[in-house]
């Protein structure tokens, strides 16, 4: 199989590269004119040879330099005499002769026998090459290039690491070259990267003004690797000067304070996310529960339903459209109703099948629907398999945006925008639709509103549904943050019963603060106490909450008991 | 209008000289003739006992215990706990605390400290576990830990007239944070490993027969104690203000009782007893760990008591045995279906036999009363056509 | 005149902004019989609700002095069952026995005694109970009816039997809300020979809409008149019912 796909990788590569070599003119860019030079140089020039290479910008010369330095690189001699350095893979056709990928344009070199425009590669046979020497000198002038190499590498994420790296290696002989780069880069994140880098770098500087100067920049730049340093500075023994300790501590204390408010930001919005993903699932149980006051414990296998039905939706996609296509990316957005529709109808069968008969008796619809929340989450092992299915993030909820250091993740920040507008799509159906009044008028007095005509059944029935389409809602949004199993409604079950149980009955606004507040409590504590702890806090921080409400939740206060 | 059956009157009899004999019999049957004939009779003879036989019922009477502390806080006290499994395990921690220390060199680092412990690197024994040593302290605890537990909780929630499914789900989610600490390593109790490995009780070897035969026949005499006190505590007149409260909580309140001292008294009773079976427990099966204390665990509790009839002392019992005897069958022949059983049994229950099992003879016999009395009439329809 | 056994000052409770009771001054002296009458709404059932720690005045007091002379007791600091203690009793309007249980255990529940858990365990009763739990019965005409499950029992049969458990208690203080709703003309007639052969003994507050049955129970008594929540009048049956303001309010609007 490995093989198999080995092959068809070759045989894609190959017929690319072919592609691009019969279409672009072989004009040979001056910083690889001086790769293939050093490569072909003799022994006694090389390492010269590959010194001048240091800060020459070219994307061939990491690859080609690992090669050799691995001891993978060959020179592949052609008829017309001339040399060519390259890699050596498998042939794609399987057998046991291997082709030759030149290291200056990655592309397999062709038989110089084969018919010319044919895309015939050159076979070789094992064994039949040496790979190019290398010497002590050779391997340590390749790592200085290699060092620096990443720093003229075309892409700026590269360019950064390789200059944070300088910068951590504390070596002098690269503030030339990291000075030099500062005056012709043009990205700004890069630009600060190596403002940082040469700073670290002069923190050990002879000159007392450029190593304070060196910290106050450090400072301003909140860099962590910096903190750590300072530290290392400070508790070195001789200390530094007086004035040098004071700058240091200055400037550490920034950097921490700095840290600490980006930390309680990110675990803010964290606790915000979680908080939103809670009241997703809370909002359909308060409905079900608070407005019906039926106890539905397979709320949390409705939640799954939605969830597994994004995984359905996803791979229908998939086998449609095709995995890498633009349309795949949307299959998010067509999973939400399905989701809703799936949730609803499971819901549907199990108000008209088992809660029509137990409005009256909340404890034995807490059982019953037990019963059904087992009997759910083994027909999703049997359906599903007992392993998480995979989902894959569309394009879109990927990645996160930065504001001043606060990761802001596209998934979380797309899970608040839509827990909101669930919100408010709730509170307009309860309030502003006539559906919402009848609502509200069967759940206050179900024999009363069906003796003015309201009929009770049907109110009942698409209330049940649409507080299951909440918690299917729920599952989609779930399906981008966790992982989805059959197990995965026993997770956030309990928390938001706790949800509902502080946040008042019927009350969406009760809704949204108790699970913003459990969310971002659990989220804020988890840094102090553990991870644990939050969970092991809210029932009991739930029942010294109701201390103080006198009357315990329902305070009565009909002419009747009970 | 048809006159009602008579009803019992506020001081029944403790027991009717039939119901003694009804109680007796079994218990002496189970915790005498059984375990002797499980000793005496040679290992292939017919009417003996299995070794596993008897280990299997010793756990099925823990179990019964556990089920009748459920049905006396839901059948009659209308308290649907889903927190008892935790007060069970919390009984077996305590109690396996002890069991663990008393392995000694033993364990399999042959070291002082339990397996786990050297494990995870401890230097000594952390200090809340030397009185374990001591067989009483491990004894007292298992009774206090979960008491104390109970006692807080319940304190707590029954002053603020926390009831209903509210008190369930809040039981629910004490029992699920319990077993979520009991999980952590660093929570110091074994994580999700719990304690094993037992070896010796009061010095008895444990792999012995006569030390299981011992445990079996402690387990079944608890259960015959249990069903005797809670007998007493359900009959005359606190029996009938429990069944009040069940009924209406505020005409209790309203006739001058403090409610709330009377729930907490049986959930901390029931605790601490449901913590001695759970003591009883740990040595037959030989392990401990989080996962008997999971909100799942205590609803199957509560299956066993719906199913064999609550608000009644026998069915709980029945319950128990008829559940797990089930269990152990399903998960042998078809360990796929088990949820699915169990499930059903939730929903078919609820929905069908509110009763239980033990309401089935009086179903029957209404049933056949009604049959009889339309047969004959039917007849004379027939005859006059 | 004597001192008030129970007094309620300047006492306001609202529910969401409505004023059940506004600013209420209420006395009731040892041994009356009062009346209290009131459209729907009035506020008279939240009154009791007051009285027996059901629900907390928003501001005022409500003092209890059984004794005349020992300091009073704030009612508006206890509980429902401290106030039951006490010695203040209450039938609810719509009757609320313990249907599950038999006629003779709803009354022995209500039986004056300690309330403890551990004297409920232990409890036993004494032939002296029972006697008096045999004059009860026959006093409410249950007697025959004994072991009947309370739920079985006709809803005028109900209200007797919680009138007897209100009594089993012995009170000295009896809140009545509405005894008479669902019985016979007779046995109305007959509740309000009892009440008023109860009082003197204890001190009875009843609240009726029964225009007949007020006029009989009140004949020595006085009637207090609820409207939004405040006392409308107090005075003699036939004074408050000739009054142009309780007409305007109660009785006019009842004709219509």
């Amino acid at each position: 199989m490995l093989r198999f796909l080995l092959t068809l990788f070759y045989g894609f590569a190959l017929w690319a590269g072919c592609a691009v070599a019969a279409e672009s003119a072989p004009a040979v860019a001056p910083g690889r004119a001086q790769l293939l030079a050093a490569l072909l140089a003799p022994p006694a020039e090389q390492v010269a040879a590959i010194r001048g290479l240091v800060g020459v910008e070219d994307a061939a010369i990491t690859p080609a330099l690992t090669a050799w330095r691995a001891g993978e690189l060959y020179l592949v001699p052609l008829p017309d005499g001339s040399r060519v350095p390259a890699t050596l893979a498998p042939a794609p056709n399987g057998g046991e002769q291997l082709v030759a990928l030149s290291v200056l344009d990655g592309t397999a070199i062709p038989d110089p026998a084969a018919a010319p425009g044919s895309a015939t590669p050159l076979l070789i046979a094992p064994k039949s090459l040496k790979p190019l020497d290398t010497t002590a000198p050779l391997r340590r002038a390749m790592r200085d290039v290699l060092e620096v190499a990443g720093v003229a590498d075309p892409s700026p994420s590269v360019r950064r690491e390789s200059i944070e790296r300088l910068g951590q290696s504390r070596k002098p002989e690269h503030l030339p070259l990291l000075q030099a780069r500062l005056v012709i880069e043009k990205s700004p994140v890069v630009r600060t990267a190596l403002a940082d880098a040469i700073a670290f770098i002069q923190l050990a500087d002879s000159s007392h003004t450029v190593r304070l100067a060196a910290i106050a920049a450090l400072g301003e730049a909140h860099s962590l690797a910096a903190a750590s340093r300072f530290k290392e500075l400070l508790a070195a023994t001789p200390p530094p000067p007086p004035d040098e300790t004071a700058a240091l501590t200055a400037a550490l204390k920034k950097i921490e304070s700095h840290w600490k408010t980006v930390n309680f930001f990110g675990d803010l919005f964290r606790g915000l996310s979680a908080g939103s993903v809670l009241l997703l699932i809370a909002l359909g149980l308060a409905i079900t529960f608070g407005l019906m006051g039926v106890i539905n414990m397979a709320h949390g296998e409705l939640m799954v339903v939605g969830a597994y039905s994004t995984f359905v939706v996803q791979n229908l996609f998939v086998s449609v459209f095709g995995a890498t296509s633009t349309a795949f990316h949307f299959y998010f957005i067509a999973a939400l109703p399905v989701a809703f529709v799936a949730a609803a109808l499971v819901g549907l069968a199990l108000e008209r099948g088992i809660i029509q008969f137990l409005y009256k008796r909340p404890l034995e619809s807490l059982l019953a629907t037990w019963g059904v929340s087992l009997a759910l989450q083994q027909t999703f092992r049997l359906v599903f398999g007992p392993a998480n299915v995979q989902i894959n993030a569309p394009a879109w909820l990927q990645g996160s945006a930065a504001l001043n250091d606060v990761l802001f993740a596209y998934n979380r920040l797309f899970v608040i925008g839509f827990a909101a507008l669930v919100v408010f799509g709730v509170w307009l159906a309860l309030n502003r639709t006539s559906l919402g009044l009848l609502v509200r008028a069967v759940m206050q007095n179900r024999q009363m509103a069906s003796c003015i005509g309201v009929r009770a059944t049907r109110v009942n029935m698409c209330t049940f549904a649409f507080g299951s389409g909440l918690a299917g809602l729920a599952g989609a949004c779930l399906s981008q943050l966790g992982n989805v199993g059959p197990g995965m409604g026993q997770l956030h079950i309990i928390d938001s019963f706790m949800v509902v149980v502080s946040g008042g009955v019927g009350n969406v606004l009760g809704s949204v603060v108790a699970s913003l507040g459990i969310g971002t409590v659990d989220q804020l504590l988890q840094p102090i106490l553990g991870a644990v702890i939050g969970k092991v806090l809210v029932p009991f921080a739930i029942i010294l909450f109701l201390q103080w409400r006198p009357g315990g939740l329902f305070p009565t206060r009909s002419r009747s008991l009970d | 209008m048809s006159v009602p059956a008579k009803l019992s009157d506020v001081e029944p009899r403790f027991f009717t000289r039939a119901q003694w004999a009804s109680f007796l019999l079994p218990t002496l049957v189970l915790a005498l003739v059984l375990p002797l004939l499980n000793a005496a009779l040679p290992a292939e003879h017919l009417l003996r006992p299995s070794d596993f036989t008897l280990n299997l019922y010793g756990k099925y009477a823990t179990y019964a215990v556990l089920a009748l502390g459920v049905d006396l806080l839901w059948g009659y006290l209308g308290i649907l706990s889903l927190g008892q499994a935790l007060f069970f395990a919390l009984g077996g921690y305590a109690f396996g605390m002890h069991l663990l220390l008393m392995i000694g060199k033993d364990g399999q680092y042959k070291s002082d400290l339990p397996d786990y412990m050297v494990f995870l690197g401890y230097k000594a024994l952390p200090a809340h576990w030397e009185p374990f040593y001591s067989f009483s302290f491990a004894a007292a605890a298992v009774l206090i830990v979960p008491a104390l537990i109970a006692f807080v909780f319940g304190w707590l929630a029954f002053r603020s007239r926390i009831k209903g499914v509210y008190l369930s789900i809040l039981t629910q989610a004490l029992t699920y944070a319990a077993a979520l600490l009991f999980f952590r390593n660093d929570f110091g109790f074994g994580g999700n490993n719990g304690f094993t490995d037992f070896k010796r009780v009061l010095g008895a070897d444990l792999n012995s027969p006569d030390t299981r035969r011992g445990l079996y026949v402690a387990s079944v005499l608890l259960l015959a104690g249990v069903f005797l006190l809670y007998r007493w505590l359900t009959r005359a007149k606190f029996g009938h203000l429990m069944q009040a409260i069940r009924d209406g909580e505020n005409r209790v309140l309203f006739s001058g009782y403090a409610t709330a001292r009377y729930k907490l008294f049986v959930f901390v009773l029931v605790a601490a007893i449901t913590g001695v079976a759970g003591a009883l427990y740990v040595p037959q099966v030989g392990i401990i760990n989080p996962s008997e204390m999971t909100p799942e665990k205590s609803l199957e509790a509560v299956v066993w008591v719906a199913v064999g009839g609550r608000g009644t002392l026998l069915g709980p019992i029945l319950g128990a045995l008829f559940v797990n005897a089930l269990k152990s069958w399903a998960t042998r022949a078809a360990p796929e279906l088990w949820l699915y059983i169990i499930g059903g049994l939730f929903i078919v229950v609820v929905l069908f036999l509110p009763g239980g099992l033990i309401s089935l003879p009086a179903k029957f016999r209404s049933f056949w009363v009604k049959l009889r009395s339309k047969a004959p009439a039917a007849e004379s329809l027939a005859a006059g056509h | 005149m004597s001192h008030p056994i129970l007094q309620a000052e300047d006492v306001t409770k609202t529910f969401d902004g409505f004023r059940a009771i506004n600013a209420l001054n209420f006395y009731l002296f040892p041994g009356e019989l009062r009346t209290v009458i009131g459209p729907n709404g009035a506020g008279k059932s939240t009154f009791f609700d007051l009285l027996t720690g059901r629900a907390k005045p928003d501001t005022g007091g409500i003092e209890y002095s059984p004794v005349p002379d020992t300091p009073a007791t704030d009612l508006t600091k206890l509980n429902e069952y401290e106030i039951q203690r006490l010695g203040i009793g209450r039938k609810f309007q719509t009757p609320s026995v313990f249907a599950e249980h038999t006629v003779f255990t709803n009354l022995v529940l209500s039986l004056k005694g300690p309330r403890g858990v551990f004297a409920s365990l232990f409890h036993r009763l004494d032939s002296a109970a029972r006697d008096r739990l045999d004059a009860l019965l026959k006093l409410v005409r249950l007697d025959d009816k004994r072991h009947w499950k309370a739920g079985l029992l006709s809803h005028g049969e109900k209200q007797w039997l919680e009138i007897g458990m209100l009594l089993a208690s012995e009170p000295r203080v009896l809140l009545v809300d509405e005894p008479a709703a669902g019985m016979t003309d007779e046995e109305t007639h007959r509740t309000g020979e009892l009440l008023l052969s109860l009082a003197g003994k204890h001190s009875i507050v009843v609240v009726e809409h029964d225009m007949s049955f007020v006029k009989q129970i009140s004949i020595n008594g006085q009637v207090t008149v609820l409207h939004q929540g405040s006392v409308l009048c107090e005075g003699k049956f036939d004074d408050v019912q000739s009054h142009p303001k309780v007409r305007e309010v109660y009785l006019g609007r009842g004709k219509n």
